[in-house]
């Protein structure tokens, strides 16, 4: 659910005085300390919730180092002050147990609806589908031509040259490809269809608060986002995949509606995916 | 109790066999103390070796350029010239390696587990010596061969610690199909040795304690390394399955974790994250036990909430045992299951909190010595609330999602493993330094090397949090590949000086440590006026531990008791002549 820019949002924000401004339009190229913009709608809840997780544990560092360097200063050594003798206190143990108790409930129940709703929202029909099969090393695109469907994706399907794709379904005809080049329309949600040929990569983009695992044998299907900005950001393997993993990026560029037309018909319709692939001679076991 | 200081005594209880002398002594001595000092020696060794592997990273994450690294296939002399990703891979991938299963566990559990348990319960040896020395030497193996993988074809394992199939599992996918392999075989032994470890250490609590050495008496160092053995039994045979199912897999065309195949890539993950979890806490709970008993002597003070303490060890230990799923939030979890994992992981910070509040009631009221143990058991708790602090944005699920595979969890894991663990482990030795080897370490030359580890500590591993947050990936191999993280390069630059400090500090530890075995003060049996049993024996103790076995007349602290002359009473020490044995003894509560 995106969490309406809340007072306590923007508290959060100006008490730490960390917000990085988003102003930057490209690829980061000043020194960032901190979060990068977020451009995605969903990512305003991640960046709340860290807030808010950060205030927390800030507070209670403070305070605990605090309590530290009073003691360690007011109870230091000295001749003739003899120790306490004290074996503890239970009233102190229950309370110092119990809060945590509600601070912590309250955080996992607080965090895990929040993931849940992030996860249950079901992507609008209009939703843009985008498919990102990884392999070893970089990233097939799929893009649906005029009809705006994809081909249907089939696990089982998966072999050297076919990312996961059924080619007998009709709806892929139009499609088109790229390799590692993504262009989101800025303000329309996209549904990702996550896959991999081979090993575990993972789908990661820091501005869009966005990471996936993409475990072979699976496709996931229920990743939406929606980019709020235009931009151009770095997509980039958050895995470990192999050798050749340090260099596993692909381009993500946001761009405006019309633009993103025009590249979308600047893109023939790709031969690999239209039809007539013999089927695969190695056979899945895949369920 | 002066008559149980006997540095050899002739006749001692269960010890029938003869002790080695000289050389042969570290060799096959069944004596618990020598093979915890074994275990000692070893492990530094490789704490070396897993630091000097950190700095070769750091120099590759900080001047990618340059290109310095040898290849890690020696074989081959061409490669010699420049970077090698794959050997990077294989350097990060050791490192972690050699760090958790080479240098902490051992160190924590072999090396003080085995010099503790049997000296602070008041028995002469373990219950079953040459087990103790077996494990020893299956750990010295499992290193040896987790060494020996960087000399073959194709390099040491590349696919990281946690080897996530079927990057691991698949020859052609990984490049380091032997490398591999004796990576399980290496944590197949390594497994072998904790595992004897573990029940040797179960057994000996259990059956071997002294006459009235009750539960509940016993140290809270000796509790945690009880709780831990029960970690290890559960948690280890586990791994060592996953190891051989893995080497299967890569060498006998098994497909377990190969989806192409009808595996299951996610089977390895559960099978390695349910060793995991537990294993976060094996390496540093025992230290959590030490670090506590190092509070109470150096405060003068009994530890405040004892029970409370073993409560909540035991709570982590249970609950270590149900959160292992965390680490897999990022894999596309079922929704109830991620939230019951997110849950159990929250509360288990209720334990560790318990434990840092009373660490510090323990401070409050105290007469604080500032020896250079304490200073290391204080850096301990203060960098372990940072590190379990950090953990709390892993346990909530949306933003772990987004920090869980950057440098963020890099910082976190080493203010834990190097903040807690290791800041534990150097108070431990300089606490029972004297006791081990009779001789003082000198105490400026400890409290230097603690404020330039402390200071370059930090320094080294805090801004990796800002590099993280900054959307910097862990497991690369050149961060200024990408357009979006070459801003991140000064502090990557940073870093990496901070580290080479971190590494060369350690030299005045080295200094100190062997300075001191010959030209350290003499320690004297008891030099920090401490409670328990291992101090009222001489230094260090003779085979066989005690001349006469000990009885036990009251718990671990009694420090500063009122009316008493001197500000701590040895266990052993009865109230009066004729006391009864093991009478229960009043103690003071404040309310």
């Amino acid at each position: 659910m995106r969490i309406p820019l809340s007072r306590l949002h923007l508290l959060a924000i100006t008490l730490l005085g960390l917000a990085i401004s988003g102003a930057q339009a490209e690829i980061r190229e000043t020194s960032v300390w901190w979060l990068p913009r977020n451009v995605n709608m969903f990512g305003h809840t991640v960046d709340f919730l860290f807030y808010v997780i950060l205030i927390l544990t800030g507070v209670t560092f403070i305070g605990v180092f605090s309590v530290l360097v009073y003691f360690l200063v007011k109870y230091r050594s000295r001749p003739g002050v003899a120790a306490l003798h004290s074996h503890g206190n239970n009233t102190l143990e229950v309370v110092w147990t119990t809060i945590p108790v509600f601070i912590f409930l309250g955080l996992a129940i607080y965090g895990n609806e929040q993931w849940t709703q992030m996860r249950l929202k079901t992507p609008p029909a209009d939703a843009l589908p985008v498919a990102v099969i990884g392999e070893q090393f970089g990233w097939n695109v799929r893009y649906p031509g005029p009809d705006g469907k994809l081909a249907k994706m089939e696990a089982s399907k998966v072999n050297k040259d076919n990312p996961l794709i059924d080619s007998s379904d009709p709806a892929g005809l139009d499609d088109f490809t790229t390799y590692g080049e993504l262009v989101f329309p800025v303000n329309r949600p996209i549904r990702l269809y996550l896959g991999s040929k081979d090993v575990i990569h993972a789908f990661y983009v820091p501005e869009f608060r966005l990471y996936q695992d993409m475990v072979p044998g699976r496709i996931y299907d229920f990743v939406w986002l929606k980019a709020e900005a235009t931009g151009k950001f770095q997509l980039a393997c958050n895995q470990l995949c192999g050798q050749g993993h340090y260099k596993m990026f692909g381009k993500l560029t946001v761009s405006t509606v019309p633009e993103y037309e025009a590249w979308a018909k600047s893109k023939a319709p790709s031969p690999a995916v239209t039809a007539v692939v013999p089927p695969s001679p190695v056979a899945m076991n895949q369920k | 109790m002066t008559t149980a200081t006997l540095a050899h005594p002739a006749t001692h209880g269960a010890h029938e066999h003869s002790e080695p002398t000289g050389w042969k002594k570290y060799l096959w001595s069944l004596d618990h103390k020598i093979i915890g000092i074994q275990y000692l020696f070893t492990s530094l060794l490789f704490l070396f070796v897993g630091g000097g592997l950190a700095l070769l990273l750091r120099w590759q994450l900080a001047y990618p350029s340059t290109q310095v690294m040898p290849n890690g296939d020696i074989g081959n002399p061409a490669s010699l010239a420049f970077i090698n990703p794959q050997f990077y891979n294989s350097l990060f991938t050791m490192h972690a390696t050699v760090m958790v299963f080479l240098v902490v566990m051992p160190l924590l559990i072999g090396a003080f587990g085995n010099y503790l348990i049997p000296l602070k319960i008041g028995a002469g040896d373990m219950a079953f010596p040459l087990i103790n020395e077996l494990s020893y030497w299956v750990y010295v193996l499992s290193g040896a061969v987790l060494m020996s993988s960087f000399l073959v074809a194709g390099g040491a394992a590349a696919g990281g610690w946690t080897s996530y199939a079927p990057l691991s599992s698949v020859a052609a996918y990984n490049g380091t199909q032997m490398g591999q392999s004796l990576w399980c075989v290496g944590i197949f032994l390594n497994g072998l040795a904790s595992i004897m470890g573990a029940f040797n250490y179960i057994t000996t609590i259990v059956n071997m304690r002294a006459p009235g050495m009750s539960f509940f008496r016993m140290p809270l160092a000796v509790w945690s390394l009880f709780i831990t053995a029960f970690l290890l039994l559960l948690a280890v045979p586990v791994l060592s399955a996953a190891a051989a199912m893995l080497f299967l897999d890569l060498n006998s065309g098994t497909n377990f974790f190969n989806p192409a195949h009808g595996g299951q890539p996610l089977l390895w993950q559960h099978l390695f994250w349910f060793f995991g979890h537990p294993e976060v806490y094996i390496m540093i709970l025992p230290a959590m036990g030490m670090v506590s008993d190092i509070l109470s002597i150096f405060s003068r003070k009994p530890i405040f909430g004892y029970k409370a303490m073993v409560f909540a060890m035991i709570a982590i230990g249970f609950l270590g045992f149900i959160v292992w799923g965390h680490h897999m939030f990022v894999s596309g979890m079922n929704l109830v299951l991620s939230a019951a994992f997110g849950v159990s992981t929250m509360v288990i910070a209720v334990p560790s909190a318990i434990k840092t509040f009373n660490w510090l009631g323990t401070l409050w009221g105290g007469s604080i010595r500032f020896t250079t143990a304490m200073l290391n058991a204080l850096s301990f708790v203060l960098m372990f609330v940072v590190g379990g602090l950090s953990g709390i944005f892993m346990a909530s699920t949306p933003v772990d999602i987004f920090v869980h595979h950057t440098y963020f969890i890099v910082a976190h894991i080493h203010y834990v493993l190097f903040g807690g663990s290791i800041f534990g482990i150097f108070a431990a030795i300089y606490t029972w330094y004297p006791k081990m080897f009779g001789r003082m370490m000198d105490e400026t030359l400890g409290k230097v090397h603690f404020a330039f580890t402390f200071i370059f500590f930090n320094l080294c591993f805090f801004p990796m949090h800002n590099v993280g947050l900054g959307g910097m990936m862990r497991r690369i191999a050149d961060p200024t590949a990408y357009e979006h993280l070459r801003s991140l390069q000064p502090i990557n630059q940073f870093i990496t000086l901070a580290a080479i400090g971190l590494g060369f500090s350690q030299i005045i530890f080295l200094w100190n440590f062997f300075r001191s075995l010959k030209y350290g003060a003499p320690a004297g049996n008891n030099p920090w006026q401490a409670t328990t049993l291992e101090w009222m024996v001489a230094s260090p103790p003779g085979h066989g531990n005690f001349a006469v076995t000990p009885t036990v007349y009251r718990g671990p602290y009694d420090y500063s008791v009122p009316g008493h002359k001197r500000d701590y009473i040895m266990q052993n020490e009865p109230d009066a002549p004729d006391a009864p044995l093991g009478a229960p003894r009043s103690t003071v509560s404040v309310g």
